[in-house]
């Protein structure tokens, strides 16, 4: 028995010592830390004009620092809907009085359903918000999310970023296989979506994000971010109408829809996409100009 | 609770801990209760069944003792089994059939109006039913005493290493281990640790990181052929290290306790013919089959047409126990089929490789049949993993097409696999073929390992532990759990 426990400490000791460096490469990378924006506003929050909601298209979508509007960008990657409502009820207190939230549609606002990075919420939402919350899944991400395949995954694709076949970089054949892919992706995840009930559950949620934002007083608009001719191919009107704006006009909600997706100052301009359906800081920054403008223009600023 | 998670390890420590504090005479309480514990975490609405299930077999096992003659003995025997298999039949066939049924109503144009049953199957009742039925054959020929202790039986049926993907134990085997009292051993726990540790290995990083690159192609509207060939070729090597990860941590579960669960794999994909590699892969399910199916269907058949026939009803029945759908039915005849081929094709093919010289090269030769078992292997997984007949013919014609074995689409197809995944997966699954090699040489790893430096022995379990902590992937159940 001694000797048993003489070498598990041995080898547990080793494995803990090779393990921290892997830990805090983990804890420092950029996608661990995806949250750090709103976390840092959590800390120390302040009012805000406006309030962004979405997955990773809003996420890349909007940067109001030199409208002078004061923004909280609440878009993660990935993020369901059902999020957006929890986020949304947890920061909305801190929208000034008439306050904008705009809520992002995308290809997969209807058909998203799963939350794959739940960890993304463990610091900004309060524990009883999280769905599915398992102690050990908490715990051992809040502390030792090097020991998390997925956080380890994406930390070192971070770093590797141009560690790709070339025909998986984003532009290869001009953004058209990156739109291919996503494109196939998106409509597994609607196919599952459907098969099992999901769409129904979401369309439903936004309206209750709209009830929501008309009973505390918030002014509410929803967009759609631009996207890339190459991107544009896949996701067509026909597609978009059968994953997206059938839900959407069912709806009948009284709210404005601005719609930039094929917004034609982005389409034809690689410059300012970091991919075909994500705008890098250029394209941002030009985008939310645009927004600012027609907000203004709607009287909503 | 299932076994890659860090609750179980938790668990099973508790369990060996405890296990080596108390006396013999209370360590079958303790492993029943941690049997029904696991087993309730998992499943806790199928308790019940599983109790039924328990104590009915226990009480025909003795009634079937108590017959006086062979013919009233056989008459219970069938009851019994005729009980178990009622209870399997209901719940994970009641809609096959039912399906079928109604399907072949509206070709025919019947009114057919038995409706969909909303049935969940029970977890591990196809391994505890054959572990059942195996005892009460086993009582009728008199090769197994009815066990008399409740306590004893009911861990024999529902031992919590072996419940959920087997392997599928004999009761001769199992329940003398349970009576006799393990002394605690340095030797049993370290190489439990090392197999549980080895199954967890093969599982997090190679099994579940394949699973989403084979689905992707599988759950695919429109994979290409030489996709389909990568990803079938790619799901033979998960399924394997999915199924001998879960039967490495059940035997490494035993073993922390002093017990040794049979073997179920001896490396099959190294196998160079199909009976070859029915000697090879889940051994438990393979012998299982061959003396409580094939044996019993072959008795007083001399025909080879009726051997022939038997081995297609054998195999028939290994394809239904895996799966209730069509697929799995295919899967089993063409298992059939391939091992009714290969017998009566075996001296045409010895002649053949004489007459075109392989036999002269004896490892070349080897390899061959090597290669071609592994192939018809992959084949027939196409109807295993297919969602559906439809789906499983669509793939398998393009399995066949020449096309789909192009080099230069093969080499195209592993982009479904990004480029860092791909480096991840070779690196371990070069691992895991070195210590196929070295067991392949007549020699346990852990033994061989057993003589090199403490360094080098302790170098590769911090390897496997730290590839584990870091790149292993966890989540999915293992395949075998769900039949």
């Amino acid at each position: 028995m001694r000797r048993l426990f003489i070498k598990l400490t041995i080898i547990i000791t080793v494995v803990l010592l090779l393990f921290m460096p892997v830990n805090n490469f983990v804890k420092h990378s950029h996608d661990y830390n995806i949250d750090h924006a709103i976390l840092a506003f959590k800390k120390h929050p302040y009012p805000v004009d406006i309030i962004n909601l979405g997955a990773s298209h809003s996420m890349y979508g909007y940067y109001f620092k030199p409208t002078g509007l004061s923004h909280l960008d609440l878009a993660l990657p990935g993020q369901t809907i059902q999020y957006d409502y929890k986020l949304l009820r947890e920061y909305g207190k801190y929208l000034k009085p008439g306050g904008v939230v705009i809520v992002s549609i995308s290809q997969i606002t209807f058909a998203n359903s799963e939350t794959k990075n739940v960890g993304n919420y463990y610091k900004i939402l309060d524990r009883t918000e999280i769905e599915p919350f398992r102690l050990i899944d908490y715990y051992s991400y809040l502390y030792v999310p090097g020991s998390n395949s997925g956080s380890f995954n994406s930390a070192l694709s971070g770093k590797l970023k141009n560690f790709k076949w070339n025909s998986h970089q984003p532009w290869a054949n001009n953004g058209k296989n990156y739109s291919e892919r996503k494109y196939a992706k998106v409509e597994a995840q609607y196919r599952e979506a459907v098969e099992n009930d999901n769409i129904e559950r979401n369309v439903k949620q936004l309206k209750e994000i709209v009830d929501y934002c008309n009973e505390k007083g918030y002014r509410v608009i929803l967009t759609m971010e631009p996207a890339h001719q190459s991107y544009q191919e896949y996701f067509n009107e026909e597609v978009m109408n059968r994953l997206v704006f059938q839900y959407l006009n069912a709806l009948e909600l009284d709210v404005p829809f601005l719609n930039y997706m094929s917004d034609q100052r982005f389409v034809d301009n690689r410059d300012y996409f970091i991919d075909p359906d994500h705008l890098n800081s250029e394209g941002r920054k030009m985008y939310s100009w645009i927004v600012y403008k027609d907000l203004k223009k709607l009287g909503y600023l | 609770m299932t076994f890659i998670s860090i609750e179980f390890l938790l668990f099973l420590a508790i369990i060996v801990f405890t296990y080596y504090l108390i006396p013999h005479r209370l360590r079958w309480i303790l492993l029943l209760v941690a049997s029904y514990v696991f087993y309730a975490i998992l499943s806790i609405q199928f308790i019940p069944l599983l109790l039924a299930s328990t104590a009915f077999t226990y009480f025909t096992g003795i009634i079937i003792e108590k017959q006086e003659t062979r013919k009233q003995k056989k008459k219970v025997m069938l009851f019994g089994i005729s009980v178990l298999l009622f209870f399997l039949g209901w719940f994970k066939y009641f809609n096959f059939v039912n399906d079928s049924l109604r399907a072949i109503a509206k070709y025919m144009d019947w009114n057919y109006t038995v409706p969909y049953q909303e049935i969940v199957l029970p977890l591990a009742i196809s391994f505890y039913t054959f572990q059942a039925v195996s005892y009460l054959v086993d009582i009728y020929y008199g090769k197994q005493k009815a066990e008399r202790h409740y306590g004893y039986f009911s861990i024999f049926f529902a031992f919590f290493p072996q419940l959920v993907a087997g392997p599928i134990e004999r009761a001769k085997k199992l329940l003398p281990q349970f009576k006799v009292e393990q002394n605690f051993n340095y030797e049993n726990l370290s190489y439990g640790m090392k197999r549980i540790a080895w199954g967890f290995f093969k599982k997090t990083l190679i099994a579940d990181r394949l699973a989403p690159i084979v689905s992707s192609v599988f759950d695919s509207p429109n994979p290409t052929g030489s996709q389909i060939v990568l990803a079938t070729i790619l799901f033979s090597l998960q399924l394997f290290a999915d199924f001998s990860a879960c039967s490495d941590i059940a035997i490494g579960c035993a073993r922390m306790l002093g017990i040794n669960l049979t073997e179920n794999f001896k490396q099959p994909h190294f196998a160079v013919s199909i009976s070859d590699f029915w000697s090879r892969w889940h051994i438990t399910l393979s012998t299982w089959l061959r003396d409580y199916v094939f044996v019993p269907l072959c008795k007083g058949k001399k025909k080879r047409s009726e051997i022939y026939l038997a081995i297609l009803i054998t195999f028939l029945v290994s394809g239904i126990w895996h799966g209730a759908a069509w697929n799995f039915v295919l899967w089993g005849l063409i298992h059939g089929f391939y091992r009714v081929f290969g017998d009566y094709t075996k001296h045409f093919r010895a002649k053949m490789a004489s007459f075109i010289q392989l036999d002269r090269s004896p490892v070349l030769h080897k390899w061959v049949k090597i290669a071609i078992t592994f192939l018809l292997v992959c084949f027939s997984r196409v109807f295993f993993r297919s969602d559906s007949v439809t789906h499983a013919f669509e793939n398998a014609q393009l399995f066949l097409t020449i096309n789909s074995w192009r080099p230069s689409g093969i080499v195209k197809a592993f982009e479904i696999f990004s480029l860092l995944d791909l480096v991840i997966f070779i690196f371990f699954f070069i691992i895991v073929q070195i210590f196929q090699y070295i067991e392949r040489k007549n020699v346990s790893t852990w033994e061989w390992l057993s003589q090199r430096s403490i360094f080098a022995r302790f170098a590769f379990y911090i390897f496997i532990i730290v590839s584990v902590l870091i790149f292993g992937v966890s989540g999915n159940g293992f395949v075998y759990g769900g039949f």
